[in-house]
């Protein structure tokens, strides 16, 4: 009697620990790309959105910093590498991040290693051409988000941060 | 029953019960639970390509976008100095000093990972007077309170976490428990 069950029992295991390390290994790319969708939906793709100092109204991401303020650029690179161009804002700290589809860091800088000055960096996957002597960040998978982060330690000096980070950018470049 | 209703009874599950585990997996993971230091769980390999898949998934799941350590140092606690779990109908003391890290601060988040409370949401280095640097205290209340205050809202339970920027050693070694604060629960209403 029992013996009828050995064989699918392996298989119901075997099954369990495949369906553990596939939900696993795949969650950080489904959570990545959920998170790409809804900055999408709030200020569209390959572009930065600014967003507003993070309250308990805030739902973009989990644990928004509150002292920080948060342009997110949500990129898709299917079509082509995007060029990102960081323009210095007056705050102790900012830095610039790119995030990759499955969640790990590819580049992060922040102002005092660039020490003030602006920062233009590529994101390119593999195989894209790009163009001659920029800096290029190379990431895994077409879907993430690049991110600066700017100190706000008093609430007063918001608006000449937000006024400043405008005139950072981040676009599509056509593919060549 | 039939020998294939057997495999496929047992097939479904063993898929169910994987994905149950590992759905469980993350959502029952702190950010970074893989060092303990006190009350407050941390670690150094978040972002980076050396993260065990479990960090990976726990850090989408509860930190998304959180930066390399080197930049970085996230310190989440749910439980007081006691062990306790952090409850929004209690007060808190929260006492520390010099931190590891060029600046810091303190946010209360409930238990989805949210802001809550109407504000303030932290307390933030910038925000300590010169001389109190040294040895600061932020309570934690349903109620508002005088000094630095993070408000509870009453939630059954919250979370804090610690976030120190441009840590010394680029983050590479983890401070010693006295070099965190403190997190001493009071009254309870």
């Amino acid at each position: 009697m029992m013996q009828r069950w050995i064989g699918p029992l392996i298989v119901g295991v075997v099954l369990a620990i495949a369906a553990y390390f596939v939900t696993l290994s795949r969650s950080p790319q489904t959570l990545m790309s959920a998170a790409v969708s809804r900055m999408e939906r709030l200020g569209g793709i390959n572009t930065f959105g600014h967003m507003p100092l993070a309250t308990d109204k805030s739902r973009a991401v989990v644990r928004p910093s509150p002292d920080l303020a948060y342009s997110a650029c949500p990129f898709d690179l299917s079509k082509g590498p995007l060029a990102i161009s960081v323009v210095p804002v007056p705050a102790n700290y900012w830095s610039l991040s790119v995030f990759q589809a499955n969640t790990d860091v590819a580049f992060v800088r922040n102002n005092i290693e660039g020490r003030g000055q602006p920062m233009q960096v590529v994101v390119a996957q593999e195989g894209q051409a790009t163009p001659a002597g920029a800096a290029v960040v190379r990431v895994k998978g077409g879907r993430g988000v690049a991110l600066i982060r700017i100190l706000v330690d008093d609430p007063a000096r918001f608006p000449a941060i937000d006024a400043a980070r405008r005139g950072s950018s981040c676009k599509a470049i056509a593919a060549g | 029953m039939k020998p294939l209703v057997r495999y496929l009874v047992l097939g479904v599950v063993g898929v169910v019960a994987g994905l149950g585990s590992a759905i469980y997996t993350v959502r029952a993971g702190a950010l970074g639970s893989n060092v303990q230091i006190g009350p407050w769980t941390t670690g150094m390999d978040f972002g980076t390509a050396d993260q065990s898949m479990r960090t990976r998934a726990v850090v989408a799941l509860r930190g998304l976008l959180a930066l390399p350590a080197r930049e970085a140092r996230y310190y989440t606690a749910s439980v007081d100095d006691a062990g306790r779990p952090l409850n929004g109908r209690c007060s808190y003391r929260i006492t520390g000093g010099q931190l590891p890290g060029r600046w810091w601060s303190l946010t209360l988040y409930d238990s989805a990972g949210y802001l809550t409370g109407g504000g303030p949401y932290s307390v933030e280095s910038a925000a300590i007077p010169a001389e109190n640097q040294a040895r600061w205290t932020v309570l934690v209340s349903p109620v508002r309170q005088q000094g630095l205050w993070l408000p509870t809202a009453g939630l059954k339970h919250f979370d804090l976490t610690l976030r120190t920027y441009l840590p010394p050693d680029e983050g590479r070694t983890n401070p010693a428990r006295d070099q965190l604060p403190s997190i001493r629960q009071e009254a309870c209403s």
